[in-house]
């Protein structure tokens, strides 16, 4: 494709001949306003907010329905395009509620970034009966709908038919009496369904797992890749560090990734950051008690000895660098060492677009390194050492060690693992990409990441 | 001095002029044996020549769209007339398919051979049920004598006529909602085309045109452009059923050419104005064209020109007549009534702006309304204008700015201070 | 509940197939024809007409609920549609409205207790020359006033 030039407010753009406007605005950080325009869902000209001056027509144009063409000349800061945008903002917000304070969008609503950047100040809505729509309605699947927040963007029910063809959603209804609902007496249902939060541009749409939880501006956030299954979905970890400076996480979202998992992920992976704050190991323990980390290590030196054959599991979910450090400490003390991946097959969970079967985050990764990834021939062993694999009866031992994240078995010696959250690493994904996670939040109790761990166990004297 | 000319309404005044045997003695399908076996292109270039423009609202010349058409494609081509007439003050549809639908389906042969359609739609508004019936009965008729179906008059030209009942939304008179909704969606009217380009009904090439401007089709194909031009005027050719409601001794559809003058229209065939009253304004084509005052009216003629010239519209030429009686609050209040509850919804300009500025209007009505209200329904009715994807919410805006503007002093007088 | 379309309308839905290019035009017609054979258009029939029309179920329930003449609950069986629209309303359709309200003792949008008559206050229909009209279910009655009104009425079955 041919490229153009184009100037926007006087600034020279290089665009592809006849690509939609506002892309190009977008994609070279023009802050132009829009709430039915979506990279992901493309345009649907029904917002009508994002208004340009085209030299030479008549009226403004919409940047959603206009090709450029060489020598195009767009103006946004036109005094009667930001007007116009104004006015069209003010119809927006005519029948909202205006309840900021108790709304879980404030934030980040496009609404309110726009109403600042329009400065609606002294508009006023006196005399008017609003218009009013149901609230709290919910919908299903974690999604709560507020309909006098709505502005009809339509991308909910386009995300419903287009992307995920379950159709769940639609606008029911003409005029001023036009709503966003399910068919009568059904709900909202389908395994990305959450993903609707985040398109929707106002609080029409919340999370009711993040509802009323935290104001999103006390958030920190950290961008890393889900650690649901083999896909590397790329997520940005919400968490409470800047506000309270606590280790909790409130949610994932999805971070755009083309390459990848686009602008979404599929619920189980969103609600799956609960696994960092519920039911976690935060302490060393040998046989019920809990002991000092020196004591531990010498205790995990008795249990190892010099001649005991040794097994070392591992989760396929570790970092890389956790796994090359395992694998490394294996050849040290002479242990076999398997990441048997069978245990992680789920083929109820798979599916044609981002959820795979293979549910653990680094099994390509395992693969790339030659690990042993499945248990075969009967083995005679004295020890078995667990690095969070999450099934470790398969082998019978007799001594019995684990690193884990979570509380879940009784092995003879405990220790405490961090979770991907609390370090940074790199992920192999089943596409062989390998990406970056980093550090959201401080470990919990003693938990150390296994890497670190191995650096502190002792070798075979 | 209005001349008496009867294109589309000649066959009317007949005793059971809906029924094929009436009208076969009278002229119907005399074109058929001649005409489907000339060149179809003849058939466009008569009706380009002839300058016939499209009688819904719009104005735009017929021989434009028609030349859009793909010449001998591959895909399918289709007619769809759009008998969804739904504009307050509109009524002229409806009586060309209850007192001659055998000239529409004519009209509707000759067009699709012209542009190279096998089937043909008529979209016909929900609420004209029973004068469906007729027009279904029309059509059976027409099948049963050969003008419908396989090789029509011996012609080798096949027609089918499907008739599509709507369902009650005044917007799927736009056809791009026409087209939405003939393909069983909701009626949102579509983004428009960059270029010129004909409507799209399955992605396959569409005409879309008027009832009306169908029935004109056969009397331009019979008898030559040059004589369809003898009629109205030079930009503005040939005739329109144009008809009188509201304030006026006679209502009723009585075909003229354009050109007339408006008044000697209003007092010749609607006999003047009801109760011998004032003047007050009249809307010239349906609610959505701007009004005129009675002096602006007495300069009007009925044509495209001299209404646009006023800075209104001919519109369907379906004249409201308002007499000293009318009250413009409850004008306004009512026109806006109709245009809430009839907008799409897609558009938030549109969405938003026909329901505040409704509650404006009854404020105004009630004699609630300040000063401000007043300026926030103007600026209301700006921003209503252009900003949106179908001409609905421009109409809206117009009509409202010039209701304000010419009986300013009325509505300022009920504002509290 | 459960909706099925009667054997009549079912042979009518094949007719209406071969004259259309996609099955996706059927949308209103059979929305038509659940309205004829029910009397309005319960949930349970978007389920059937998807599956002729090969929308989704979503798609219709949008439709019907764009086209005002589509009804979700039944009506009365003498469903009067009263113009309000402008030519009626400057010939008086206020005065006949109001008439209708004191005789039925109903508002627009209400159904009389026996079940018999239902008032609806409809936009344009189309009878701007024969101004006030009304439509009792699809029949026009036009240039109404309170005498016609009572005696259209009476006569009613």
């Amino acid at each position: 494709m041919s490229k153009v030039k184009i100037t926007v407010d006087g600034r020279v753009i290089e665009a592809d001949d006849g690509a939609l406007l506002i892309e190009v605005l977008l994609a070279n950080g023009v802050d132009i306003p829009h709430f039915c325009y979506h990279e992901a869902l493309g345009p649907d000209g029904n917002c009508r907010m994002c208004m340009v001056k085209l030299q030479g027509a008549k009226r403004p144009q919409i940047a959603c329905d206009t090709f450029v063409c060489d020598g195009m000349e767009v103006s946004l800061k036109d005094p009667e395009i930001r007007t116009t945008v104004q006015r069209i903002l003010e119809l927006e917000l005519i029948n909202h509620p205006i309840d900021c304070p108790t709304c879980d969008q404030a934030g980040e609503c496009r609404l309110q970034d726009y109403y600042m950047e329009y400065g609606l100040y002294d508009s006023s809505f006196e005399n008017y009966q609003k218009i009013h729509h149901a609230k709290h309605t919910d919908l299903g699947s974690n999604v709560m709908l507020d309909q006098e927040r709505c502005v009809l963007c339509a991308r909910c029910t386009r995300f419903t038919s287009n992307i995920t063809k379950t159709n769940e959603l639609g606008i029911i209804g003409r005029g001023d009496e036009a709503h966003v609902s399910t068919m009568p007496g059904k709900t909202l249902d389908n395994p990305y369904a959450m993903n609707i939060i985040d398109l929707c541009p106002v609080g029409a749409l919340t999370s009711r797992d993040f509802r009323f939880a935290r104001r999103v501006w006390f958030l920190g956030s950290a961008p890393s890749v889900c650690h649901g299954c083999d896909r590397g979905c790329n997520i940005t970890i919400d968490h409470d560090r800047p506000k309270n400076g606590t280790e909790t996480i409130y949610r994932f979202r999805p971070r755009k990734n083309e390459r990848i998992n686009g602008h979404f992920i599929c619920d189980a992976g969103r609600l799956s950051y609960r696994e960092h704050n519920e039911n976690r190991q935060l302490q060393i323990i040998r046989e019920g008690q809990s002991i000092g980390r020196e004591e531990a290590l010498e205790a995990f030196e008795q249990m190892i000895g010099s001649q005991k054959r040794i097994m070392i599991l591992a989760d396929a979910n570790l970092y890389n660098e956790d796994l090359r450090a395992i694998k490394w400490y294996a050849k040290e003390i002479g242990a076999l060492l398997f990441v048997p991946l069978e245990s992680y097959r789920d083929e109820s969970f798979g599916d044609d677009w981002l959820r795979s079967s293979m549910r653990a985050a680094n099994a390509r990764g395992v693969e790339n390194m030659g690990i042993n990834r499945e248990v075969s021939g009967g083995y005679d062993i004295d020890v078995l050492i667990n690095f969070n694999h999450p099934t470790p009866h398969m082998i019978a031992a007799g001594e019995f060690i684990e690193f884990q994240t979570h509380q879940s078995t009784n092995a003879d010696l405990i220790f405490p693992l961090a979770m991907f959250s609390e370090y940074g690493g790199t992920l192999t994904n089943r596409d062989n990409i390998t990406q970056d996670c980093m550090q959201a939040v401080n470990p919990s109790g003693m938990s150390l990441s296994a890497q670190e761990w191995v650096k502190l166990l002792p070798r075979r004297s | 001095m209005i001349r008496d000319v009867r294109i589309v309404s000649s066959r009317f005044g007949l005793a059971n002029s809906h029924r094929l045997s009436t009208v076969l003695m009278r002229g119907a399908y005399d074109s058929l044996p001649i005409h489907l076996k000339r060149p179809p292109e003849q058939i466009v270039r008569a009706v380009d020549e002839s300058g016939l423009r499209g009688k819904g609202g719009g104005g735009a010349p017929a021989g434009e769209k028609w030349k859009l058409m793909p010449r001998n494609s591959d895909t399918p081509s289709y007619l769809v007339v759009n008998c969804d007439e739904s504009e307050p003050g509109t009524f002229k549809d409806r009586e060309i398919i209850t007192r001659d639908p055998h000239l529409l389906i004519e009209g509707m042969i000759l067009t699709s051979y012209a542009i190279g359609a096998n089937h043909a739609y008529i979209y016909i508004r929900g609420e004209y049920k029973s004068f469906e019936l007729i027009l279904r009965r029309a059509v059976d008729e027409a099948y049963e004598a050969g003008f419908l179906g396989r090789d029509i008059a011996g012609s080798g030209f096949d027609l089918d006529i499907t008739i599509h009942r709507g369902g009650g939304a005044y917007i799927c008179g736009e056809k791009s909602a026409l087209l939405e909704s003939l393909e069983g969606k909701r009626g949102h009217p579509r983004l428009k085309p960059k270029g010129k380009e004909p409507e799209w009904y399955f992605g396959a090439p569409a005409l879309v045109n008027n009832v009306e401007t169908i029935a004109s089709v056969p009397y331009i194909v019979m008898n030559g452009a040059r004589c369809y031009r003898q009629f109205g005027t030079a930009q503005s050719p040939g005739t329109l059923l144009f008809s009188l409601s509201g304030h006026i001794e006679r209502p009723g559809i009585y075909e003229a050419e354009f050109g007339v003058s408006m008044m000697e229209y209003i007092e010749r065939f609607g006999g003047g104005v009801k109760g011998k009253k004032k003047l007050k304004g009249v809307i010239p084509g349906g609610i959505s064209t701007p009004i005129l005052t009675a002096e602006e009216a007495a300069r009007a003629t009925l044509d495209y020109e001299s209404l646009r010239t006023l800075g209104s519209s001919l519109g369907t030429g379906g004249m409201i007549v308002l007499s000293s009686e009318a009250d413009m609050h409850g004008v306004l209040k009512n026109i806006l009534g109709f245009y809430r509850h009839e907008s799409c919804g897609q558009c938030t300009p549109c969405r938003e702006g026909t329901s505040w500025s409704d509650q404006i209007a009854s404020r105004m009505l009630r004699g609630e309304a300040t000063m401000k209200d007043l300026d926030k329904l103007l600026e209301l009715a700006d921003t209503m204008n252009g900003k949106t994807i179908c001409v609905f919410a421009p109409a809206v805006s117009g009509v409202i700015l010039s209701i304000i503007d010419k009986f300013r002093d009325e509505f300022t007088e009920r504002l509290r201070p | 509940m459960s909706f099925a379309f009667s054997p009549e309308n079912l042979g009518k839905i094949e007719k209406l197939r071969s004259r259309y290019p996609s099955p996706k035009a059927l949308t209103l017609p059979l929305l038509w024809l659940v309205q004829e054979q029910e009397g309005y258009i319960p949930g349970e029939a978007f389920d059937a007409i998807a599956e002729i029309t090969t929308w989704s179920p979503m798609d219709i329930y949008k439709s019907a609920s764009f086209y005002t003449m589509l009804r979700f609950e039944p009506a009365g069986k003498y469903h009067i549609k009263i113009c309000r629209s402008l030519s009626c309303t400057l010939c008086g359709q206020a005065m006949l409205y109001r008439h209708l309200r004191e005789k039925l003792g109903i508002k627009a949008g209400e159904t009389t207790a026996d079940g018999r008559f239902t008032i609806e206050r409809v936009e344009c229909l189309g009878s701007c020359g024969t101004a006030p009209a009304m439509q009792i279910n699809d029949i026009y009655y036009e240039e109404l006033n309170t005498l016609k009104l009572d005696t259209i009425l009476e006569n009613l079955p």
